[in-house]
């Protein structure tokens, strides 16, 4: 049969003649995919694939990851330096020299006028491991400020704090090879389709050989929460008692491990004390999910031979965003699911390199999870950098969201930002631009010129992105994984760690501190510093963690020399008993009372107001926004609204809406759906001018990240949709 | 099969080069296992489908068996053992996660511009928070049993292959009409407005001949989308519907797709796209049926703008001419036959040399319209290549012949010898065989089954009334005038004239009272297109109705009284229906067009949203960089491409070519 016609066709499918393939890893999220990027004959870059043999995603990728190449060609980058002395004026161009020497006169003219800290430098979780080693040696070992920080207080600070209350240490304990071991999987404020999806379908497979429960706590119907066996759909910012009211069971029960408590953990009686408090019925009154659905997933959960935990920002944008992480690693510590195949406590992180920033970069202390705080480790890295220890503060300085604050108050005149947009990331955007108004000297680094924080900038430093340079990042579950370098920089850009190494011998022209010219040189210096810490990396090297396509740290320099090869995956952390960072080898289980600070809902602003990811974008859109087969699945910002609502307000589908809060107001596009309850709205994060007008980000005590997803709102409708159009439309123009 | 842990020595380091001569398509060494088509074995196929058809398509013995896809120039023969076994795609929509990998990944490999995509997924929503429900639907070609597109297609450019049952289109030889794009009930041939031209899935058949999966199952997140040999069920499946809610039915096309749906659903879903449809499980029924969803409200409103410059206005100006000029020369050729050249008022001289020249000019102006309506219009001549299958095809042969004809006509109908006079009643008679034929087929191409508002007897009524009516009224317009200016009397014409608008508009009328009753009573997309005509062009509705209703009125007057409106008169009355008439046709025809709504997947809230690309074509946003959607663009005729067809295509070719669309093989299975 050949149906149309009398004889054959040829037939033309697009073929890209792709002859080069070159080893990188996603540069968006923390999953840490295995791509490779195809170039033509020609040198120019036109594919991207998912590795088939890296053990994280199996050939898969997600959508951002599939059009990753055309970062490279995309419009907005930055091609050369520019200057200009009031950031009312015009920019013009400047030679690198020049700029850097500006930059270094600037830098040190506001530390001599006003002290050392009152220049800030604030960082990123998107650039290179290496990079932010380097980073890290520039900012504690030659500019020598302490209000050093990256925007990974924004995503991951909640995680970092809480591992380090409960273990002693940062490091997620876990890997994706838990899900197929667990027999059941708490999933808190996590939504793996939308921001993780090939992490979701990693658990996806795995349960697809064998099924087990999914309990999904999220008080929106996301995907996952559709998808879940039990969906708990909890009252904005109450998780706490919800956890509390689980441990209330399990210990009222005895369904706790009564062996791994004794030889692991400390503090059982005070946390016994606390959850005492909160009975299934008290916490029912304010946590919204009703005493038997509580009781039936304490012993689900406690019952199963092993269970584990994710969770992602629902979590860690919370005034109480440590504490949560600390009651999901209480509960884990309570059932013995710490350590042990299926049983963990997994944060999944957000940026591509979250993990690298928060072990290498010196920002909360001294590289390799050193603190500033232990007179041993200033030491041992003054010794180890040729930098007298006394240089080094003894004390962590300012969290990100702190040092704004300082910036308006008028102790910090100076900044850097690095990869890092905080006019369209940060809460409260009207308070920021106010802030950034007042600093003497702005440096903004970043690939795109085009990106909003620019605005404010009195120097851009055009920086190379993603695979236009080389070295490694770490994901989620500690795995190192390499990018190699697929082309040059754009124009005269250049990678971070030219501009940082150039930088250096600004403020060291003696050169008494080394700065490796190559990422490979500054991988050796990281590798040695590993020697004997949490995250041994001292048997890897660039070529065998390519060879791996991926390393999961700790990999030690005594397993490779005994001949193991990098295990595929499966590192686990605290696998032995007592094996935790705390002086005693035990985990602290910790007391969280619930206190509830959070901006309510009441008369004038009725809703809940949710933020969160879509999968098509990353972050402030400054990639994503211009590859038209990301970006056009949502071009624009819409709000997701319960059309019972929509209905009493008089808003209908796909109608521009003006969003209110006690800080400012957003327009958006109103998209009814069911999705939400009546009470709330759900604005996604990532547009410029948007959702972060409105929000109000009070800080957690512990971690100092901003509860980004409890703020109050009202809608109101507007007559000039063409107006509102225009406004949105115009807000999206880069 | 390669599997997903390779050992590290095998791995390949660093940079690979791909050396050697390039395969239909590259497996690498390390292709994970899930990449594979799973049912390769062959040990699983059915005899025959669900609809009774046999799913091998080609036996051994057949000429064509074993020979080569030729993709690309590459001879390679694909080593797939299920090569002559038609394959489709499976859908579990218990999972899919709307996660955009599929499509994603069916842009990166077909390098498709962001207004692009052969794969889509829209969604579908029901119940109320927190027992709330979305589906997710990824579609693309379903690759059809009976592929509609191809039979539509007037250039040809279609095959359904016998390797896999791929339905394939070739943009080369596409002109970019779109017809495809209307005859779809699963919106899968793309019109790209920017190329001029139609393309879509092309089952990724290179992946297939090496033993791959199509790229977009190859990167699906939520292991919703699958593949194989259809009827197969893959592993851990357990079902192979024909349908799931958002789905037209698979009356129309037989489609090569399966799904899974085992998940409760509610028992309406509804759409977030613009579309006033939702779907509805009847109580004790398995299937969803479509109905209307009332978006808008119940407010009549205007909407001039969005009625008068669709992109179908081509269509409007080319469908009311060439009926007008069709009812004109028929009423001429009437007058002909009862009793040859100067018999009667119609057929003396002075009113022939006015009305002929000006239906040359009116059917002109329709066709130049709708040719520079085609995406590619330097290739109109290949709207005859399926005369075969297509009603696009012979409507367009029946109009050329027509307007052949009729040009034929004007030229002899001056002369005064015997041959000319016989040339002269040849040509009638042909323009008149031809033009008939032509208005059939014009009719037929909108009897389209997934397009339930066209797909009734009115389109033929409102042709064929528009036809009588405004031929009659084009006539008069000019004839009457310089049948007064000769001093002679128009009323014998005039009662005759306004007894066959009469007769026409009767005819459209009556359509049209039908047709609103059988959209109603029918549910489903022609309700919604019906609850549109009433809301959002209610006025022009309304209007319409009061015109044809004038019109009908005037007419009867005329017919009535036609010897009391002596001189002038009678020329201002003819110009009052005419006015009536040809507004109320221009109105109607173009709610004919802009209300149609097709039985499409459900888009989602921005991409594949029909309101969402208005609103950013409207506000501008269309001129940001990369939203997925483009402005309309007028088709360019290339003269130089035309030019080069010709001078590059030998005499040979051509004869081959015709008699490759005269003569039509039946090929052995």
């Amino acid at each position: 049969m050949l149906f149309g016609r009398n004889r054959k066709n040829p037939i033309a499918i697009a073929d890209k003649k792709v002859v080069d393939w070159t080893y990188a890893t996603c540069g968006y999220c923390s999953t840490g995919c295995a791509i490779e990027v195809g170039k033509n004959s020609e040198g120019k870059v036109v594919a991207s694939r998912g590795v088939g043999g890296a053990d994280v995603n199996r050939g898969k990728l997600c959508l951002k990851g599939m059009y990753e190449h055309e970062l490279f060609e995309a419009t907005g980058r930055g091609d050369t330096p520019l200057l200009r002395s009031h950031i009312r004026q015009d920019f013009q161009p400047a030679q690198w020299d020049t700029a850097l020497d500006h930059m270094a006169s600037e830098i040190k003219r506001i530390q001599q006028a006003y002290g050392r800290d009152a220049f800030a430098v604030v960082s990123t979780g998107q650039i290179l491991t290496e990079e932010f080693y380097t980073l890290g040696k520039l900012t504690r070992g030659l500019i020598g400020t302490n209000n050093y920080d990256g925007n990974t207080t924004l995503c991951m600070a909640s995680a970092v704090s809480g591992y380090k209350r409960s273990f002693g240490s940062d490091g997620p304990p876990g890997c994706y090879g838990d899900f197929e071991h667990t027999h059941c999987l708490l999933a808190w404020g996590s939504n793996l389709p939308e921001q993780h999806p090939i992490i979701y379908w990693r658990l996806k497979e795995a349960m697809e050989k064998r099924k087990f429960p999914l309990i999904v706590v999220d008080p929106r119907v996301t995907m996952l929460a559709q998808f879940a066996d039990i969906h708990l759909p909890v009252r904005p910012g109450t998780d706490l008692v919800l956890q509390n009211a689980l441990m209330h069971v399990i210990l009222e029960e005895g369904l706790e491990d009564k062996d791994y408590i004794e030889a692991n953990t400390s503090g059982i009686e005070e946390l016994r004390a606390e959850v005492a408090k909160w009975d299934p019925t008290t916490a029912y009154k304010v946590c919204g999910i009703d005493e038997d659905t509580i009781r039936n997933v304490a012993r689900l959960y406690a019952k199963a031979p092993s269970a584990m935990h994710i969770w992602t920002m629902g979590i860690n944008q919370s005034t109480h965003g440590s504490d949560g992480v600390v009651g999901i690693n209480n509960l884990s510590l309570l059932t013995g699911n710490i350590g042990k195949p299926g049983g963990t406590a997994l944060s999944i992180t957000g940026q591509c390199n979250a993990m690298g920033t928060r072990e290498w970069s010196s920002c909360s202390g001294l590289p390799g999870y050193r603190a500033l705080e232990n007179p041993d480790h200033r030491e041992e890295i003054g010794k180890f950098w040729n930098v007298d220890p006394g240089f080094f503060p003894t004390k962590r300085g300012l969290f990100q969201t702190d040092i704004f604050p300082a910036i308006e108050t008028g102790q910090i005149k100076g900044m850097w930002l690095v990869a890092t947009n905080p006019i369209t990331s940060m809460p409260n955007t009207a308070r920021i631009r106010k802030t950034l108004e007042k600093l003497e000297f702005l440096v903004v680094q970043d690939a795109y010129v085009d990106m909003e924080t620019t605005q404010y900038a009195h120097l851009y430093l055009p920086a190379a992105v993603w695979a236009e340079k080389e070295g490694t990042f770490t994901n989620t579950e500690r795995r190192v994984n390499m990018v190699r370098k697929v082309t040059a920089p754009r124009g005269d850009s250049k990678s971070d760690l030219d501009i940082f190494n150039l930088l250096a011998k600004r403020f060291d022209p003696g050169q008494k501190v080394q700065f490796p010219e190559t990422p490979a040189g500054v991988f050796d210096e990281m590798r040695e510093l590993s020697r004997g810490r949490a995250m041994d990396i001292s048997g890897m090297d660039h070529d065998l963690i390519e060879q791996a396509r991926g390393i999961q740290w700790p990999y030690t320099e005594s397993q490779r020399n005994s001949d193991d090869p990098p295990p595929v995956g499966g590192v686990r952390l605290y696998t032995q008993p007592g094996s935790f960072h705390h002086p005693d080898g035990r985990a602290k289980l910790i007391a969280l009372p619930f206190i509830d600070n959070n901006e309510r809902p009441d008369e004038q602003y009725p809703f809940w107001l949710n933020s969160g990811r879509l999968v098509e974008h990353f972050h402030t859109r400054t990639r994503t926004g211009k590859v038209g087969n990301n970006n056009k699945f949502s071009p624009i910002p819409f709000m997701e609204i319960n059309p019972d609502a929509a209905a009493t307000l008089g808003i209908r589908h796909q109608e521009y809406v003006r969003c209110v809060s006690r800080r400012g107001d957003a327009i958006v596009m109103a998209m009814l759906t069911q999705r939400v309850p009546r009470d709330m709205v759900f604005i996604p994060f990532h547009f410029f001018d948007c959702v972060n007008r409105l929000t109000l980000g009070l800080l957690d005590p512990h971690s100092r990240q901003p509860a980004f997803k409890q703020s109050a709102v009202r809608i109101e409708t507007i007559v000039d949709q063409i107006g509102a159009a225009r406004i949105s439309r115009e807000r999206r123009t880069y | 099969m390669a599997s997903s842990h390779v050992p590290i020595d095998d791995r390949i380091i660093a940079s690979s080069k791909i050396q050697a001569e390039p395969e239909i398509f590259e497996v690498r060494r390390d292709e994970p296992e899930h990449a594979f088509l799973w049912d390769s074995d062959g040990a699983k196929t059915q005899e025959n489908n669900c609809y009774g058809s046999p799913i091998t398509l080609l036996d051994d013995s057949s000429a064509l068996y074993g020979d080569s896809l030729r993709i690309n120039g590459r001879e390679a023969v694909g080593s797939n053992p299920n090569r002559y076994k038609q394959h489709g795609f499976y859908f579990n929509a218990d999972n899919c996660i709307g996660c955009h990998a599929c499509e994603t990944a069916c842009s990166e490999k077909n390098d498709n511009p962001s207004h692009i995509a052969f794969r889509s997924v829209g969604y579908v929503e029901g119940g109320t928070y927190p027992d709330y429900h979305r589906i997710n639907i990824s579609m693309a070609c379903n690759h059809c049993d009976d592929p509609v597109c191809l039979k539509g297609c007037p250039t040809r450019a279609y095959t359904k292959f016998p390797e896999y049952g791929a339905v394939l289109q070739d943009p080369d030889i596409c002109f970019g009409c779109g017809y495809c794009t209307w005859v779809c009930p699963y919106n899968a041939p793309q019109l790209d407005p920017v190329k001029g031209q139609v393309t879509k899935c092309n089952m990724c058949v290179d992946r297939l001949e090496v033993g791959l999966k199509p790229a977009c199952v190859s990167a699906c997140l939520g292991n919703a989308l699958d593949f194989g040999v259809v009827e197969n069920i893959p592993e851990n499946r357990i079902e192979a519907k024909t349908g799931i809610p958002g789905f037209p039915s698979a009356d129309i096309t037989h489609p090569n797709i399966r799904f899974q749906q085992t998940r409760s659903t509610h028992t309406q879903m509804t759409r977030t796209d613009g579309m006033p449809v939702k779907y509805r499980k009847p109580a004790g029924g398995e299937h969803f049926v479509p109905e209307v969803d009332e978006k808008i409200g119940r407010k009549k409103q205007w909407n001039w703008r969005k009625l008068l410059t669709s992109h179908e206005s081509a269509h409007v100006i080319f469908t009311l001419s060439a009926q007008a000029v069709l009812g004109a020369f028929m009423l001429l050729g009437v007058s002909l036959l009862a009793g040859g050249i100067g018999s009667t008022v119609l057929t003396q001289t002075a009113p022939l040399a006015v009305t002929l020249p000006a239906c040359i000019g009116l059917l002109s102006f329709g066709l130049f319209k709708l040719n520079m309506h085609l995406g590619k219009p330097h290739r109109f001549y290949r709207g005859f290549n399926n005369l075969r299958w297509s009603p696009l095809s012979r409507e367009i042969a029946g109009i050329s012949g027509f307007f052949t004809f009729l040009l034929g006509f004007t030229l002899f109908v001056f002369f005064d010898n015997s041959l000319a006079r016989f040339a002269s009643i040849a040509c009638a008679v042909l323009a008149a065989l031809s033009g008939l034929v032509g208005l059939y087929y014009m009719y037929r191409i909108y009897r389209i089954k997934a397009r339930p508002f066209w797909d009734h007897w009115q389109t033929a009524t409102a042709f064929a009334g528009n036809t009588l009516s405004l031929g009659a009224c084009f006539t008069g317009l000019l004839a009457l005038p310089a049948i007064l200016a000769t001093g002679a009397s128009i009323q014998p014409l005039l009662t005759a004239l306004s007894s066959v608008t009469l007769a026409g508009l009767l005819v459209e009328a009556l359509g049209h009272i039908c047709h609103g009753k059988a959209m109603k009573r029918q549910g489903g997309e022609g309700a919604s297109s019906w609850y549109l005509q009433t809301t959002r062009f209610g006025y022009p509705w309304v209007l319409r109705n009061a015109l044809l209703a004038l019109a009908i009125v005037t007419a009867l007057a005329i017919t009535i009284s036609a010897p009391a409106l002596t001189g002038w008169q009678g020329v201002l009355a003819w110009g009052a229906l005419s006015a009536f008439a040809i507004a109320a046709a221009g109105i109607s025809r173009s709610l004919f067009f802009v209300l149609v709504i097709p039985t499409t997947m459900p888009g989602a809230f921005f991409w594949k949203n029909q309101d969402f690309v208005e609103h950013a074509r409207d506000s501008g946003l269309v001129d940001l960089e990369p939203v997925g959607v483009v402005r309309e663009h007028a088709g360019q005729f290339k003269m130089d491409e035309l030019l080069e067809t010709i001078k590059n295509t030998s005499l040979k070719e051509v004869v081959a070519h015709i008699k490759d669309i005269v003569v039509w093989k039946k090929l052995p299975r």
